[in-house]
Parts: structure tokens; C-alpha cells; sequence
């Protein structure tokens, strides 16, 4: 009997209790759907989470944070630099350090204090390797220029004016406090200090122009309001305090604390494969080193044992129909018995009999697992549609933006179908195997 | 065509631990050449129903050996003889055995399926099986749409869709009225002298049994004659 003739065969059988097999379709469908649906909230939850993290320019990055073993404990130095600089698979090393000063900026009638901004100071042709970009302007080429971050401008006030002024009472600010001018080519003005052991203070003005501006971080709520200075005019402030990073007290400082090191090192790389091999490479050379491949292969570890276990309940209600599958299926074969007989006495192979109460159960299985399906991505939809605006209804907050609560990839639904399948072939296993011990005579005489 | 050596068997009654042993065929000895129409006739609880049930592979043979067209089949598996009775065996039932919920057209294919015939060939073949038992107008009928002489007719087709070297029938004419049961005979007279189809045809009525070259009576689960072995 061929194949083609056995589905043909199983669905002019199925047509016989129509009613019968749309309820356990049915129950199948919902048992299925019930699976895919709950499962999906884990990979939608967990699409989100990977999401925003890939979302984030750090994708490709080792942030270094020192280095430890058995006898010390060291900030990254130059040497260090050089090393990470001759791996294989590193695209850039970036190194910044903080200004160690609270700065006041002037500029133009405005003023910026170091509560809203950073001053850092970072070698710019590594940084462009990174992928540093700007929204305007040019890289410094002189010691006295700067980059500032996107958000800059709006930090800057005019001078002298009261905090409580800045805003109106919706929430908006008032006309004439904002840097309306181009940032660009304008002058920054401040100050840095010098203490010495009697706490006796020495300034010096400085004065920086800015050439260009970062781009928008990718992150929504993310600001940049720092203020990019170069190696040169490190040196430059450097020279004046006597001590790394602009330090007031150089008279405070260590013989070790002289030796140039960076607070801030990151190793670029070309793939996240390459992040998660070169992370565990300085792992094991004692580098304090971090990157969002721990994180990821954290979340994910974390996620797959929620998702198994959502699958897990999942599959009791698949199991929960296929009772019900095991009820049709063994009705079948008793209301069947007589034609069963007779396709044997005629020369029926018991395989092929098995052969075609299985194909019915695990038809009955796959259509079940095919509407419930189609039910799940409709649910899914609806729920990622209805619960963000119930949710900000009810608390009235904005979720965040891309938050997804359910997910149905293709490997949930193929997961969803073979347990349909494997447990509603396990539950009509024994109908069939009873449809092939049918006694012909009995089945003949109608005694079954 | 057939032959069967020595051949006993027995029920098992009653309850496990009680089992009392009915005994139903002794030592029976037959056999029937290609082309014969053999009858076997015997009056009811002779054995007769159960020798043919055991030369249909129904049930198996205590003891002795049935032997189909060289092939002895007595110690075939149930999948063994399932494979046998599609290639060399036809059957008529006295209740003609049609399944009701197909028509006349899908009970003649259902043994060409088994075989796993392409539908085209099918088609071709199973029309010219009801058009040769003088049913090609009736083709989209039920079993129950169906008189008793049209349903024996649909079964004959079924039996002889796929050519089967023996028939095997079981009180054909049991269900049927004395005009029907006189034109059913003279069909299958007809087919053996056609077709070369052997026969072997069990009945309890001696008017039927004379369709046949040969009879062969039981008595008790004996052989009482036409016992002879060629």
C-alpha cells in the first residue's frame, strides 16, 4: 500500500466521526497552543534582553580593569597597551583617563560645572578605530581641541542664572537658556588648581576649542555630555600640576601612582565570537577582564532553563490531550474491527494496519500542532499588542521601547510540533497495535 | 493446486487452568488440482468451516501441513500469509464481508491498493472487474444500496480483482434466494472454465456441492470421501 493511498485511506476514515476528531483536533490545537504560547514568553523575554544588549556599542568590547596575580595588583600601563595591541582578532585598544579636577567651563555668557560633564582624556586615532564617530566637526589636531558628547550643549546654562529658572512649569525650557549658537570653533575657558603640603592653591586659565561633536549614543536614554580632550593637552596639564591626569596634590603622590597607567581600557574587536574567545584568553594572563559575552552566555544559560522548564508545562497539557487522542484512537479501532477483519482476510499485512492508525493519530497530532500554531501567533500578537497598553494604563508609565512579550521563533514552533508528534504517536501506538492483533473470524462475525 | 497431509486440529474451551480440549479435524488428507471446482460438503459441526479457515491462514493447524501452489503455508507467519492470501488467494464469504461505508468501486480496489497498485491501473482494472460480474452501472453503490445477488457479485469482483490462481468460498450461496444462488453458480462455472480458476467451495447443500468436479464429505472432523491424494 502506498503512501499517498494510506493518507487517503486515514482521512476517508477520519470523515467518519467528524464530530469525534474535531474535538480531540481541537484539544490537541489548544494543548499545543498553550505550549507555544507559554514558552514564547521566555524567548520573548530573552529576545528583548539580547536585543537591548546588542543594541548597546559595547557588543564588541573587553573593558580591561586591571591586572592580578599571585604578588601584585596593577592598573593597565603602557606595556600593557602594547601587549593587547599585538593580539590577534583586536581592532583598537582605547585608553582614558579622568581629568582628576572638578572643572567649571565658561563659554560665550554660558557655563557648565563638572556635576553635568566629564572631562576625559582619550587617544583619538584609537577611539576612530573603535568606531567613535561624530555627528560634526573634525578630530582634534592640536593639543588645545576638543570633541564634546551629543548631549553637551543642553547641559550648558547662562552664567549666574538660578537652576529654578531653567524650567517652566511644564517641564520645558524657558525661552533664552539654551546655547543656541554652533558649537563648533567656540572657546571653552577654565581653570585648574595646584595644591601644595601647607594646602597654599595655584590656578592656571586654559583654554580649549571644540571641533567637533560626538554622534547620538544608540541608546535612547543614554547622554554624552563629556568633554574629549587629547594625549597632548594632557600633557599640557600635566606639566602645570606636576602629577598624572591633572592632579592637584602631586605632592601626595606615590612613586607608583607617577608611572602612567589608564583608568579606562577597552579592547576592540571584529566579532563576538572573537570577544568571548579573547575575554577567556585574558582571563587566564590574570587580566581583569569583562565583556558582554559573559553576560550574554549568563542570560542565555539562564533563559534556556526557564524555557526548558516553560516547555516542560507545556508538554503536560500536550500529554493531557493525548488521552484524548488515545480515546479516538482506541474507539476507532473498535468500531473498525469489522473492516479491519475483513482487510486482513483479504490480505491486509498487519504492519500496513499498524501503519495506518498510526498515520491517523500522528495526523491528528500534526493538524492539531498546525492550528495550534496558527492560534499562538495570533495570541502572541494580541499580547504584544494589548499588555504594553494595559500596562501603561494601569501604571501609567512607558514601557521601554522594543520590549517584547512573547516570541515564537521557528525552533519553538518545530520544538511544539515534534513533542505534538512524538506523544501523539506514543499515544496511538497501542491503538494500532491492537487493530493488528484483531481476531479476523471474530471481527468476520461482529464479535468484537 | 492444494494439498493437505495429515492434517488435526483442535479448539481450546474454557478457562485457563480449566481447558477442556474439543477436538474438530482428524487426520484429514486431501488435495485438489489447478483448475478443479471442488466442493466440500458436510452437515454443520463437520469440521468443514474450520478446514477451510485453516487453509485460509485464519487460524493455524495443530498438526499436518497445508501446501498452496508448492508453497507450504502452514508454518507461514501471520505477515507470511497475509502477503500469501493478497498474490494466490480470493475469498467469497456467505455474508459477502463488504465494508459498508465503501462503495462497490473502493471494496474491488481495496485489494489492488493493498498491493499497492498505481491509481491509474486501478481504475482501469477495477472497472472491468464490476463490468465483468455485470455491475458497471453500480460502481458509486453502497453495499446497502445493493441487492444480496449485487453485493455476492461486488464480493466475486473483490476475489477476483487481482487474478488469484484459487478462490476459496464459504456457503457462497448461503445468503441468497434459489434464482440468484442458480445464477451465481453458473457465474462461477463459468470463471473456472474461462479462467482456469480453481474452486474450493464449502456447503452444506448437496444441490450446490454438484457445481463441483469433485466433493469431498466430512463427518465428525473425518474424511469421509473424496480423500484421495494425487
Amino acid at each position: 500500500m502506498t503512501f499517498k493511498d494510506k493518507i487517503k485511506f486515514v482521512r476517508q476514515n477520519m470523515k467518519k466521526n467528524r464530530m469525534r476528531i474535531f474535538m480531540t483536533v481541537l484539544a490537541t490545537a489548544m494543548a499545543s497552543a498553550f505550549l507555544i504560547v507559554l514558552a514564547s514568553v521566555g524567548f520573548g523575554l530573552h529576545d528583548t534582553l539580547l536585543k537591548d544588549i546588542m543594541e548597546q556599542d559595547t557588543i564588541n568590547e573587553i573593558s580591561i580593569y586591571g591586572y592580578e596575580n599571585e604578588a601584585e595588583y596593577r592598573e593597565i600601563n603602557d606595556q600593557d597597551i602594547s601587549y593587547f595591541e599585538t593580539l590577534d582578532n583586536v581592532r583598537s585598544v582605547t585608553r582614558r583617563n579622568y581629568l582628576a579636577q572638578a572643572i567649571h567651563y565658561q563659554i560665550n555668557g554660558f557655563e557648565l560645572s563638572n556635576e553635568y560633564s566629564e572631562s576625559q582624556f582619550v587617544h583619538f586615532p584609537s577611539e576612530q578605530k573603535a568606531g567613535m564617530t561624530l555627528a560634526e566637526g573634525d578630530y582634534p589636531s592640536k593639543a588645545n581641541e576638543v570633541v564634546v558628547g551629543y548631549h553637551f550643549v543642553d547641559q550648558l546654562l547662562p552664567t549666574g542664572l538660578d537652576p529654578e529658572e531653567v524650567y517652566d512649569e511644564q517641564g520645558n525650557r524657558n525661552a533664552g537658556t539654551l546655547f543656541t549658537e554652533d558649537i563648533i570653533g567656540q572657546t571653552l575657558s577654565f581653570e585648574i588648581e595646584k595644591y601644595d603640603e601647607d594646602d597654599n592653591v595655584e590656578t592656571k586659565a586654559f583654554e580649549v576649542v571644540v571641533v567637533g561633536v560626538t554622534e547620538e549614543p544608540s541608546r535612547e536614554w543614554a547622554v554624552d555630555t563629556t568633554i574629549y580632550m587629547s594625549e597632548l593637552f594632557q600633557q599640557e596639564i600635566e606639566a602645570f600640576t606636576e602629577a598624572r591626569n591633572g592632579n592637584p596634590y602631586a605632592f601626595e603622590v606615590t612613586d607608583q601612582e607617577a608611572e602612567r597607567t589608564y583608568e579606562i581600557v577597552k579592547i576592540y574587536t571584529h566579532s563576538l565570537q572573537q570577544v568571548e574567545d579573547l575575554t577567556t584568553h585574558l582571563s587566564e594572563e590574570n587580566y581583569y577582564a569583562y565583556s558582554v559575552a559573559n553576560e550574554i552566555r549568563q542570560i542565555n544559560m539562564l533563559f534556556s532553563i526557564a524555557k526548558a522548564g516553560l516547555i516542560f508545562i507545556g508538554t503536560i497539557a500536550v500529554l493531557i490531550a493525548s488521552i484524548g487522542i488515545f480515546n479516538t484512537m482506541t474507539m476507532a479501532v473498535t468500531e473498525r474491527a469489522p473492516d479491519i477483519g475483513i482487510m486482513k482476510a483479504i490480505g491486509a499485512n498487519p504492519k500496513t494496519i499498524k501503519q495506518i492508525f498510526l498515520l491517523e493519530s500522528t495526523y491528528i497530532g500534526m493538524i492539531g500542532a498546525l492550528i495550534g500554531t496558527a492560534i499562538s501567533y495570533l495570541i502572541s500578537f494580541a499580547v504584544n499588542l494589548g499588555i504594553p497598553l494595559i500596562l501603561e494604563a494601569v501604571f501609567d508609565d512607558q514601557l521601554p521601547e522594543g520590549l517584547k512579550f512573547s516570541s515564537i521563533p521557528w525552533s519553538l514552533v518545530a520544538i511544539a510540533i515534534t513533542i505534538c508528534l512524538v506523544v501523539t504517536i506514543i499515544s496511538g501506538s497501542r491503538p494500532a497495535k491492537k487493530a493488528t492483533q484483531i481476531d479476523v473470524l471474530k471481527a468476520m462475525r461482529r464479535d468484537i | 493446486m492444494i494439498t493437505v497431509k495429515n492434517l488435526s486440529h483442535h479448539f481450546e474451551m474454557g478457562k485457563k487452568g480449566q481447558k477442556t480440549i474439543l477436538p474438530v479435524l482428524h487426520d484429514i488428507n486431501f488435495s485438489v488440482e489447478a483448475g478443479e471446482v471442488v466442493a466440500i460438503i458436510g452437515r454443520s459441526g463437520s469440521g468443514k468451516s474450520t478446514l477451510l479457515n485453516l487453509i485460509s491462514g485464519f487460524i493455524r493447524p495443530v498438526s499436518g501441513q497445508i501446501i498452496i501452489n508448492h508453497t507450504e503455508v502452514s508454518t507461514f507467519t501471520e505477515a507470511q500469509f497475509a502477503d500469501f492470501r493478497l498474490d494466490q488467494l480470493g475469498f467469497i464469504f456467505q455474508n459477502f464481508q463488504l465494508i459498508p461505508s465503501m462503495t462497490a468501486y473502493q471494496n474491488v480496489e481495496l485489494p489492488l491498493i493493498l498491493k499497492g497498485m498505481p491509481e491509474k491501473d486501478r481504475q482501469a482494472l477495477t472497472k472491468q472487474t464490476l463490468a465483468r460480474v455485470g455491475l458497471g452501472q453500480f460502481h458509486n453503490h453502497y453495499p446497502s444500496e445493493l441487492s444480496g445477488g449485487q453485493q455476492q457479485r461486488v464480493s466475486i469482483a473483490r476475489a477476483l480483482v487481482l487474478n488469484p490462481p484459487l478462490i476459496l468460498a464459504d456457503e457462497p450461496t448461503g445468503s441468497l434466494d434459489s434464482e440468484t444462488e442458480a445464477s451465481l453458480l453458473d457465474f462461477i462455472k463459468q470463471l473456472n472454465q474461462e479462467l482456469g480458476i480453481t474452486f474450493l467451495i464449502i456447503t452444506h447443500d448437496k444441490e450446490v456441492a454438484k457445481i463441483g468436479n469433485r466433493t469431498i464429505e466430512l463427518q465428525d472432523g473425518k474424511l469421509i470421501e473424496g480423500g484421495q491424494l494425487s
